[in-house]
């Protein structure tokens, strides 16, 4: 039997997580994806990650269950397609993830998906996508406390990104390392990642 | 409805226990059965050892072998006996493992403490509860937590689950939960809002971890039917006292011991006869065995006014 797949520690150069902004290289990376709009920890937002786990749950079962390779499920991440710093929350666009293997292909996420609304799981899921992301060269730091104090940690990446000439690019990106149903504000750990161009 | 006398508070506990220390005294020689301790106790199989161990700071089997080496101390003191048949008649089967045994307790052999004068035939214990002749034990000292804990009660609903029993040590539990998710999980039971919990049957430090029984549970709807090695089971709903659980899941005996054992006595509570329950909160896949979090639920009689 093949060991365990744990993507975030085959590609470990993309999960370090310095305290202060650092420059990481990142390759394309596939992963489950559902999009929406409003403030993070809404209703919506909640039944979404819901929605990405159950989904993220029952492809990999299925996979293992046909002979295929195991894998862990890796933490949720989100991509936020807007100005964040000057709009409002209610207006934000977000799209959360999952990585996933590369073997796990569109028929296998049809059939999930499919499986789940015959057992009368949340309609949610019909709305899962995978995509696969490149995001090349980025800012990236660990933020230590709660995301409304994260203001802190962006212009810190900003500043620095401006030091080595380099602009950002792309969604501002995160990588939930903490559970926030579990662990209280100011411990909670999060990836922070910025795409960046010369 | 039904007004009973409340047996509750620490005292209620301390004469429960107290039936199974004397118990204990008048059995030395013979092998412990712990429905037989619970059935003394007049407490749930599912709850004594833990109860006992919070209590009085040592296992049964502990006590136990504390009381015959204390006795073997004082026949070592008081008679001429061969040290190897005090070895026997302490349930030891050689010399040498008498001997081991002996010298962890007492800090010397049996022989230098044969002839030592002025040394104590009684091992330090907290309970305070030593081996004694004639005389049956009539009070022990309460192990006091070190720590404050931090119970919650909460009313929980009814569940229902699908489980998969697991038969065995604990620590192979994994390979269960692991056969029990791809089977749920391919067919689309595990959605979003599942939750993941353990139904822990015995006691591993009563019965042989061979035998220990364990159910793997998920949380499923009406709709579910038992199949094949998953069966149904509705966990009752109810008054449970929770404590959360930090750590690997090896060390989860120490909290169900601080719950049954140091708090429960001093809650004014009860316990219903059914096992305790745990409700995994992350998952062991993805987190560090420190930092996963369990709350562990342990049903209670409801409060009768």
């Amino acid at each position: 039997m093949s060991t365990k797949l744990d993507l975030y520690k085959t590609h470990k150069a993309e999960y370090v997580t310095p305290r202060q902004p650092a420059l990481v290289h990142t390759k394309q990376a596939r992963y489950l994806v559902i999009e929406g709009k409003g403030a993070p920890g809404n209703a919506e937002f909640q039944a979404c990650i819901g929605a990405l786990y159950g989904v993220a749950f029952t492809v990999k079962m299925r996979h293992k269950a046909g002979g295929g390779r195991d894998y862990t499920i890796c933490k949720l991440e989100a991509r936020y397609d807007c100005d964040l710093e000057n709009t409002p929350k209610a207006n934000w666009r977000w799209k959360l993830m999952i990585r996933t293997p590369e073997f796990i292909e569109e028929k296998d996420l049809r059939e999930a998906v499919e499986t789940l609304l015959k057992r009368g799981k949340s309609p949610e899921v019909k709305a899962m996508a995978l995509e696969s992301i490149n995001e090349g060269d980025c800012v990236q730091m660990l933020h230590v406390g709660p995301y409304e104090e994260e203001r802190e940690s962006t212009e810190a990446m900003r500043r620095f990104a401006e030091t080595k000439g380099l602009r950002l690019v792309g969604p501002h990106h995160e990588i939930y390392l903490s559970d926030p149903r579990r662990v209280p504000p100011e411990r909670l750990r999060t990836i922070l990642r910025q795409p960046v161009r010369a | 409805m039904t007004l009973r006398t409340k047996p509750t508070t620490l005292r209620f506990y301390k004469e429960c226990l107290l039936r199974v220390l004397v118990h204990i005294q008048q059995h030395l020689d013979e092998p412990i059965e712990l429905q037989t301790l619970a059935r003394t106790a007049c407490l749930s199989p599912h709850h004594f050892h833990h109860v006992f161990t919070g209590m009085l700071g040592e296992s049964v089997a502990g006590h136990v072998r504390r009381l015959r080496l204390e006795r073997a101390a004082m026949r070592l003191k008081l008679s001429t006996t061969p040290v190897v048949q005090i070895a026997f008649g302490a349930g030891y089967e050689t010399h040498e493992s008498f001997t081991r045994a002996f010298r962890s307790a007492f800090g010397i052999s049996p022989i230098q403490f044969r002839k030592q004068k002025g040394v104590s035939v009684r091992v330090e214990t907290p309970s305070a509860v030593h081996y004694s002749p004639k005389e049956r034990p009539t009070k022990f000292r309460v192990v006091k937590s070190e720590k404050s804990m931090n119970v919650t009660i909460k009313q929980i609903k009814p569940l229902r689950v699908a489980f998969m029993r697991h038969v065995g040590h604990y620590n192979k539990v994994g390979k269960t939960w692991d056969h029990f998710l791809v089977s749920l999980g391919k067919d689309g039971f595990i959605g979003g809002s599942v939750q993941f919990i353990g139904i822990t049957h015995d006691d591993p430090g009563v019965t042989p971890q061979t035998k220990l029984r364990y159910d793997a549970c998920v949380t499923v709807d009406e709709k579910f039917r038992a199949s094949g090695e998953i069966g149904v089971q509705k966990i009752a709903g109810g008054d449970y006292a929770v404590l959360t659980h930090f750590g690997p899941y090896e060390s989860l005996g120490r909290s169900y011991t601080e719950l049954l054992g140091q708090w429960l006595p001093r809650s004014r509570r009860c316990l219903r006869p059914v096992p305790c329950f745990e409700l995994y909160l992350n998952s062991p896949e993805s987190t560090d065995p420190e930092d996963l979090v369990t709350d562990i639920h342990a049903p209670l009689e409801p409060l009768t006014i």
